[in-house]
């Protein structure tokens, strides 16, 4: 079997995303075994244009990262969104919430008018091209990017899970973030994280966007319930760009 | 002192067979039926005859893309062993995986399941209006055969036929065979025609006024997508058959075959085992049924 | 063996042995909080628990399981069956009960052998409730005590004393109760102190009072099909299934095969579902036969208080509570909805 020729990009991101899939260490060489990298910048050198699989990191930021996407899109027969900045837009969106110029300013003060620095309002990849699979997660599970090339290898499409993160929470016999008069973004984010955070004693970020269809109505009445209000969760939703 | 506790032994446990374990098959046959559908052999490693009846359905399983609920399509009186007939829509991973397959791959294969339409009880000797709106011709196949090979055992035979479009027909040659037959009555229609087409156009219901029924008792047969049967169901009312003479196949989520993932509920009931054949009257007592 | 009357010091070098000797699980802190794990010595035992966050099911129908290997090359498919013995001490009464009830759903018409496996090899110790939890409502289910059932191969009981009653109910109890032979027999004394805990768990253990009796449970849900209670409670349903993976008699299950990295061999897992997540009822196509909030959410009510009883003869709400607490959004409080429903003019 000829192996699918696999490359990785990045755009407006930090990388974490396909540190990940470094840290895969012993599981990455069995991965290898089935795919063939022809380019990977934070891994080799090699450059390639003939790929079949593209993953892309980051968010669009600037109409020539939009053209960099479009050709990929072109040249590859599946392209995978890989981490919340891909799939979402992710914490680069929140400059979406300021005056453009302004955010150049405060981040380039006296350089911002350089040619170099422009930018342009963030969008995730698929607001600029189509997608066919996400991997969502600041950052990403490895285990569902080993799950989605698996099924990609067998010719299977790849069912992200379309339930909240509550599900895995309750498997994993966490105690709930709510007990501790925190606001979780559990009830309405989707799962396939395996509840990393809630495990671990943190409340939901929302790091993989929202279910296909989250019931905001209960949502707004469970912040009453609880002491709260909508603009707590909406702060916490404006992390990753999917008030 | 509180009774003994009735559990199975472990010794007894091991000794029960595994009900989620396919057997082994091999695909004898493939055809394709329309740019959606295709036609599949099978026969079972072991040569074991399935005694399956019209209505019942099996799990297909591919490692690795999992396990399926697929209708069969041939009748038992046409079973030598290796006649294990079915038919596969490509909708998602599962079938279009299936719609791969060649002669000689290899499938597991568990089951049949399910309740089957009535071909050797309430159906004898009876009228019979047989109704199959798009795949529901699949299962229904195997009831159309199963009378027509033992015709002597029942009155009158009509049976109506609705496909979405010319392109959607299954076993075309086949349903020339029926229309050519004196000894029953075939009607076909499409909801859209083309070019070619010269029959009869518009939904299903449109085929009722015309159909003769020459005896209250007629037993009527009906599969097809959920949203054909509230039509039809109202279309058949002039007709005043029994509701309990009136059978339907209904699909569920069918996920495991036996009765236990939850999936096919329908009310108190369980698509898998206690369906998926249906009367009118036992789905009206239902609800959440149609 | 005969009941015996057990010190608290007794207990804990007896339970401190079966660990050195098997697999044990029993119920221990997590958080602010319960759970069963792997206990590894009698002083992590947790008999005062008020309810575990997870029941003990997870022993018998784990989260995730593996129940066949395949060959994709070959289609070749062998099951795979837990066999190994354990024990899972300190089960409530409710649990047991439901334990019962699964019982019966995995070998009713078709037997189960992965679950019937585990269950088989099991050991359980059933420990009288020494702590109400919040929610729990297992008296108005008759599900307070162990009286009149059965399914548990020991039960123990906390005397006002501090002691133990230590009562083994099977042959498996017997065997595991063997390093109490030296334990004196519990007299007439304390097997009164023990009727009149359980007397009082049976008053206590009602933190919400059911005003129906449970066998009416079934007509009451017959007749309350167009309630306006199901989609005014389901607006603020989160669809999260969080009440059914607490709950000790929701069993569904969905099935999927997990490829090795050879991409030949694989298994097939069998991991927990449940029927208020919106995917539930839907088919290859897309059509969903249960799209709606209030379709699901009625689904499981009418689940526990009719369908078991249509199919099983059993009311499959044991009164646990866990519910009640596990639902963010507080709408999933059992004896609520039959209060209201009960309310209704008929």
């Amino acid at each position: 079997m000829i192996k699918p020729r696999i490359a990785i990009f990045d755009f407006a991101c930090c990388e974490g995303c396909q540190l990940q899939i470094v840290n895969m260490e012993e599981e990455l060489l069995s991965l290898l075994e089935h795919v063939q990298p022809v380019e990977w910048r934070e891994a080799m050198s090699d450059q390639s244009d003939d790929y079949d699989i593209a993953i892309v990191e980051g968010s669009i930021t600037r109409e020539e990262d939009a053209n960099r996407l479009r050709e990929i899109r072109k040249r590859a027969k599946t392209l995978i969104a890989l981490g919340a900045c891909a799939t979402l837009g992710g914490v680069n969106k929140l400059k979406n919430l300021f005056d453009l110029e302004e955010v150049k300013t405060a981040v380039y003060a006296e350089s911002a008018s350089l040619p170099i620095l422009e930018t342009a309002t963030v969008q995730a990849l698929h607001e600029v091209v189509d997608v066919d699979y996400r991997i969502e997660g600041c950052p990403i599970d490895a285990a569902e990017l080993t799950y989605v090339i698996k099924c990609l290898l067998i010719g299977r499409a790849p069912a992200p899970p379309n339930y909240p993160v509550c599900v895995e929470c309750k498997l994993a016999e966490n105690v709930c973030r709510y007990d501790y008069d925190e606001i979780c973004l559990g009830p309405i984010t989707r799962a396939g994280c395996r509840a990393r955070c809630p495990s671990n004693a943190f409340w939901c970020f929302g790091c993989r966007g929202p279910v296909d269809d989250p019931n905001v109505h209960a949502a707004t009445q469970v912040m009453e319930q609880y002491g709260k209000t909508v603009e707590d969760l909406k702060v916490k939703l404006t992390l990753f760009g999917t008030q | 002192m509180i009774a003994r506790s009735q559990l199975a032994s472990p010794e007894a446990v091991r000794a029960e067979p595994d009900i989620y374990l396919p057997s082994g098959a091999t695909v004898t046959d493939v055809k394709r039926l329309t740019p959606w559908e295709k036609y599949f052999k099978f026969k079972m490693d072991d040569e074991r005859d399935l005694h399956y009846m019209p209505g019942q359905f099996m799990k297909v399983s591919l490692p690795g893309v999992g396990e399926c609920p697929i209708s069969i399509t041939s009748s038992p009186t046409r079973n030598s062993g290796d006649r294990l007939e079915m038919v596969v829509r490509a909708v998602g991973s599962m079938t279009n995986a299936l719609h791969a397959l060649r002669p000689g791959d290899r499938v597991g294969l568990r089951g049949p399941f399910g309740t089957s339409f009535p071909v050797t009880g309430k159906m004898r000797h009876k009228d019979l209006l047989i109704i199959c709106g798009g795949l529901g011709h699949v299962p229904l196949k195997s009831v159309i055969e199963y009378v027509l090979d033992e015709r002597h055992h029942y009155g009158q035979i009509t049976i109506l036929i609705g496909n979405r479009s010319p392109n959607n027909r299954l076993f075309i040659e086949q349903i020339l065979e029926w229309k050519q037959r004196d000894d029953i009555t075939c009607m076909e229609t499409v909801d859209v025609a083309d070019p070619n087409w010269g029959g009869n156009v518009g939904p299903i219901t449109t085929l009722l006024p015309r159909v003769r029924l020459f005896s209250p008792d007629t037993v009527c047969i009906i599969c097809g997508p959920p949203v054909m049967y509230k039509y039809v169901l109202r279309g058949l009312e002039s007709l005043k058959l029994d509701k309990s003479n009136v059978y339907m196949s209904l699909e569920r989520r069918m996920r495991c075959g036996v009765g236990k993932c939850g999936h096919c509920q329908i009310n108190n009931v369980y698509g898998c085992q206690q369906g998926p054949v249906f009367t009118y009257k036992d789905i009206l007592e239902m609800g959440e049924a149609i | 063996m005969g009941i015996k009357l057990v010190a608290r010091a007794r207990l804990d070098a007896w339970v401190d042995s079966l660990v050195q000797q098997q697999t044990v699980y029993g119920a221990q802190a997590k958080g602010d909080r319960f759970a069963f794990d792997r206990l590894e010595r009698a002083s992590a035992l947790r008999l005062d628990y008020d309810v575990t966050i997870l029941p003990p099911k997870k022993y018998f129908q784990p989260q995730r399981e593996v129940i066949m290997r395949f060959n994709r090359k070959t289609v070749e498919f062998e099951s795979v069956i837990d066999e190994e013995p354990f024990v899972l001490f300190g089960v409530h009464p409710y649990d047991m009960v439901a334990i019962s009830q699964m019982d019966k759903v995995f070998t009713m018409n078709q037997f189960d052998k992965h679950y019937m496996a585990r269950r088989a090899n099991a050991t359980i110790v059933v420990s009288s409730v020494e702590t109400a939890s919040s929610s729990v409502f297992a008296a108005c289910m008759n599900n307070a005590t162990m009286r009149g059932k059965s399914g548990h191969d020991v039960l123990i009981t906390k005397l006002p004393s501090g002691h133990y009653v230590v009562d083994p109910r099977t042959e498996k109890g017997d065997n595991l109760c063997e390093g109490l032979a030296e334990a004196p027999e519990a007299n007439a004394e304390a097997l009164d102190a023990r009727e009149k805990v359980l007397n009082q768990n049976e008053k206590s253990l009602r933190k919400y009072e059911l005003r129906v009796l449970p066998e009416d449970l079934p007509a009451l849900l017959d007749r309350s099909r167009s309630h306006p209670v199901w989609q005014e409670k389901a607006e603020l349903c989160y669809s999260c299934g969080s009440c059914n993976f607490v709950c000790p008699t929701c069993y569904c299950f969905d099935v999927e095969d997990e490829m090795g990295w050879d991409m030949e061999t694989g298994h097939r897992v069998r991991k927990w579902d449940g029927c208020m997540l919106v995917d539930f009822a839907a088919v290859a196509g897309g059509h969903n036969f249960r799209s709606k909030r209030s379709a699901r959410y009625s689904h499981r009510y009418y689940r526990k208080g009719k369908y078991s009883w249509d199919t099983y003869g059993e009311i499959s709400c044991v009164g646990c509570g866990r519910c009640i607490t596990a639902c963010t959004a507080n709408i999933a409080n059992p004896v609520e909805i039959f209060n209201t429903l009960a309310e209704a003019p008929q």
